[in-house]
């Protein structure tokens, strides 16, 4: 049967891997390409017959931190699980409080958290094809990849004040506007970027070693990516047109056209493409929201009036949101609210318990990289050793989100 | 592939890598000798303003990192703000919600200390102003500029 | 008097080929000469490509070219750690021998018309066969080092060696062949008016591909493969013996890169008599110019490439260039055939 075939296979080589003939490599946790987690990889010759993650290095309780501190400063907290996703992650805790607390937000601010997103999302994939680069020696895609990164994280550093930990998103709305000079910059940037995508491709897409390293390697199939429970590009990748953007009505993404980018094959040279495939619809996505948005207040009316009018003064002239004195203990009623986003790396989740108090009774995140790594066990069996790299570097896992 | 696509495509990407080894494009910007402006709206050192301060505790009440304590000295009434370095990650949220507009970001980051406890401030220093060491050993200003050619470009101000 | 005459004496005794050529050039002055330059130069390109500035601030008036004998200085006092499960005489014997033994065919390799420390008439068999011993060299160091990460990577070093060496010593032939010689110098000389390259491309082509994998150059580095088995071979050495293997690669790159010059272009040719009249090994520095553009050729292409896999380098080694290298005695002997002279 075809659903099984991976199962099979790995039940065959489990029984196979007890014996002396097996290689037990440890790569990690003090490995030049590990990441923060260890990898037991079992090896009979070249080929790998067994690997098994060990995670749980960068656990940091955040579920138990976020039931001992009051709601928004639990937005902080979760975005160091994914420093290089924040708006993405965080956005999910912050859509799910909203549930809970009943706001709506006013649509400037859902297309500002839609245009960070954006931002987000090519940033995070531009780290990760990076590191798939460095994954196979090739210095020049890893460092181009971080480098471009920079021009995003200039980007939203412009609109939130902050490289990495933007805090932007907050219940009600963003916490600061547009900047005057914003739209002629990231034209700029996105003009630049689908300027060098091209030598992107010569120089490592197209690159016949790159190819011959990531084509046909780890194929994962339509029928596995699904039962495994897959998410993001990855899943996308194998053929399955899933996306939260798509399922959610969150952000601006109902009023915006665009399209998911699908890749059948289902190898790692397909996750890598599907990567920049989605940066593209991404710098799209964001030419769309400086097209289209919308004027207006970037807050919630509710808590808008409970900011004095002197404030509110300043607020416009700054453009920079003043917090209601009402967030520093924000109780939403008793009740449950769940919430997805896209992010980077895949779908986030959250499941938020209010008791009515001012901290939560109990905060679930399910995160992308978590789903993701069971392809780590799955992918490279059957494999030679070296492409155990090569599927780690295509399938972008983000350790620290995994451990949370 | 067959080996006429794959000898163009060997060819593609050397040539691509010569164009960049003798094009005049790098991202560096070497700190200690330049310094990036930073923007008004940057979130970096804070600043309170103590005559501002209503002692309303609202940035404590809200620091996720517990890096704002509220101070009261010996005889005074009021309680006011001080903040550890040690802890704070500038969030901004504090600054977000003082109802008085006393505390602010100020567009400088790049501050070290020689030991922890140098890097907390009592009310009294922490409203004290912030100089980029950088800039006060000399270095050049450059700002962040977007080029559609060579994406993003430091130059001097 | 006596004093002058002893000084007299020793300059002569440096000067006369058999201690100039291994002592200073082409031999050790020159090669610690291109081990500081050379890794500077790839960092340099690299930076380049990658549009960062690389080595700077050691000596920043001359852009960090100072900064290989700033690492040089840190490996020699680094601490030499000997782990306790390693063979310790192998494992400390090494990496002297993986450095040595590149350097060994620098005797045989003439730098200028009849400039050479040992004059044979089969330097060309001579120089590849010692070159092709450092190998061995290698895999006693992953062995002795007794960890798992390099026990992988001495193995690898075993299936490279069978990948590339036939193809190595075949297309090198397939040059032999048509000049109807074996001594370099003889070789070299008959290029004077036409490059091999051009007579032999073939040749030429295989004998490079196969000198990268033979020197473990991107994108054949699967020996060292960091992001599997953390250094390979060389994981467990510390300080100056590290220093040792690292550069031992870059000793065989330049050797290799000299043997390719003469065979297919042209070598000393053309040669500089006014230079020569000076020092007879100045008048053949076109060859040590052209061996160094191609050694920054080569080290180039690690910024434009990732690696290989392990089965995959095989598979081009046998599948490839083998009958490429065939290919090119075919071609020798037909341009024989075809009566085509020098």
């Amino acid at each position: 049967m075809e659903q099984s075939s991976l199962t099979f296979r790995y039940k065959e080589l489990e029984r196979a891997w007890d014996g002396e003939k097996v290689y037990e490599v440890f790569i990690g946790p003090q490995h030049p390409a590990s990441g923060h987690m260890r990898f037991i990889v079992r090896l009979d010759g070249d080929i790998i017959v067994n690997v098994e993650p060990d995670i749980g290095y960068v656990h940091r309780t955040m579920e138990k931190l976020a039931e001992t501190k009051e709601y928004i400063k639990s937005i902080p907290l979760f975005e160091r699980a994914t420093i290089i996703d924040s708006n993405n992650i965080t956005l999910g805790y912050v859509r799910a409080l909203e549930k809970l607390l009943g706001i709506e937000v006013p649509p400037r601010a859902r297309y500002l958290r839609t245009l960070l997103s954006e931002i987000n999302r090519i940033a995070s994939h531009l780290y990760g094809l990076g590191l798939a680069g460095i994954f196979i020696n090739h210095s020049t895609m890893f460092m181009w990849g971080f480098g471009d990164r920079e021009i995003w994280l200039q980007l939203a550093e412009e609109l939130t004040g902050a490289r990495l930990t933007h805090t932007y998103s907050i219940p009600g709305g963003v916490r600061s506007d547009l900047p005057q000079d914003f739209k002629d910059r990231a034209l700029k940037a996105i003009r630049y970027m689908e300027r060098r995508l091209k030598d992107y491709m010569k120089i490592f897409f197209n690159n016949p070693v790159t190819v011959a390293r990531y084509k046909d390697i780890g194929i994962l199939k339509k029928e596995d990516a699904k039962r495994l429970g897959i998410v993001g590009p990855n899943l996308r990748a194998s053929g399955v047109r899933y996306d939260a953007r798509l399922v959610e009505d969150y952000g601006a993404y109902r009023e915006i056209d665009f399209e998911v980018p699908v890749r059948e094959e289902g190898d790692a040279l397909s996750r890598l493409l599907l990567r920049i495939d989605e940066i593209k619809i991404s710098m799209d996505i964001i030419r769309q929201v400086l097209e289209k948005i919308p004027d207006g207040p970037i807050l919630a009316e509710k808590y808008l009036r409970l900011i004095p009018p002197k404030l509110r003064k300043t607020m416009e002239e700054t453009g920079r949101v003043k917090f209601p004195g009402l967030f520093a203990s924000l109780r939403p009623p008793p009740g449950e609210a769940t919430a997805r986003v896209e992010m980077g790396h895949g779908e986030v989740f959250y499941h938020i318990i209010s008791d009515g108090s001012p901290k939560p009774y109990r905060v679930r995140i399910v995160t992308p990289s978590f789903r993701n790594l069971l392809l780590l066990r799955y992918l490279p069996v059957g494999h030679r050793f070296m492409d155990f790299p090569a599927i780690y570097g295509s399938v972008d896992y983000f350790p620290p989100e995994a451990d949370r | 592939m067959s080996i006429l696509s794959s000898v163009k495509r060997h060819i593609d990407a050397i040539s691509t890598g010569l164009k960049y080894l003798f094009a005049s494009s790098r991202m560096t910007v070497r700190y200690p000798e330049y310094s990036i402006t930073l923007r008004d709206n940057y979130r970096g050192m804070i600043r309170y303003y103590k005559d501002k301060c209503i002692s309303c505790s609202l940035c404590a009440r809200i620091c996720p990192a517990d890096a704002i304590k509220m101070y009261r000295k010996a005889g005074e009434k009021k309680m006011y703000p001080g903040i550890n370095y040690q802890r704070c990650i500038f969030c901004g949220f504090c600054v977000s919600i003082c109802p008085a507009d006393a505390l602010e970001h100020t567009p400088v980051h790049d501050i070290a200390w020689e030991s922890l406890e140098e890097m907390i401030f009592p009310p009294e220093e922490f409203g004290r102003e912030w100089v980029s060491p950088a800039l006060e050993e000399g270095a050049r200003r450059v700002k962040a500029v977007f080029d559609e050619k060579r994406g993003l470009t430091h130059v001097p101000e | 008097m006596m004093v002058l005459e002893i000084i007299e004496y020793i300059i002569r005794l440096i000067l006369s080929p058999p201690i100039f050529a291994p002592i200073i050039y082409p031999g050790l002055v020159t090669v610690l000469v291109i081990l500081l330059s050379i890794i500077w130069v790839e960092r340099k390109i690299a930076a380049k490509v990658q549009l960062r500035y690389g080595p700077l601030y050691v000596s920043k008036p001359i852009g960090g070219a100072l900064q290989m004998l700033a690492d040089a200085t840190r490996f020699f006092f680094q601490e030499i750690i000997v782990p306790r499960d390693a063979d310790s005489i192998a494992f400390l014997i090494a990496p002297a021998a993986s450095l040595v033994l590149p350097l060994l065919p620098i005797v045989f390799v003439p730098a200028a018309p009849s400039f050479v420390a040992i004059s044979v008439e089969y330097s060309l068999p001579l120089v590849l066969a010692i070159s092709a011993l450092t190998p061995i060299v290698i895999i006693v160091m992953a062995w002795a080092a007794n960890n798992k990460f390099t026990i992988i990577g001495g193995i690898r070093e075993a299936f490279m060696v069978i990948a590339y060496e036939l193809s190595l010593f075949i297309s090198a032939l397939a040059m032999a062949i048509f000049y109807g010689t074996l001594n370099l110098e003889d070789i070299v000389s008959m290029q004077k008016s036409l490059p091999g390259v051009i007579l032999n491309p073939l040749a030429a082509i295989t004998f490079f591909v196969a000198m990268v994998m033979a020197t473990s150059r991107l994108p054949f580095d699967i020996v060292e493969g960091e992001q599997e088995i953390v250094a390979g071979p060389f994981t467990e050495y510390t300080g100056i013996l590290y220093g040792l293997v690292m550069g031992a690669g870059y000793v065989q790159l330049y050797i290799l890169c000299l043997v390719f010059v003469e065979l297919f272009l042209s070598g000393w040719y053309p040669y500089i008599g006014l230079l020569g009249e000076i020092y007879p090994a100045l008048g053949g520095v076109s060859l040590f110019i052209k061996a160094y553009l191609l050694m920054v050729f080569i080290v180039f292409l690690r910024s434009v490439y990732g690696r290989y896999r392990l089965d995959q380098a095989i598979s081009i080694g046998w599948k490839s260039l083998l009958p490429l290298s065939l290919a090119s005695v075919f071609l020798s002997l037909g341009l024989l055939a075809a009566g085509v002279v020098i």
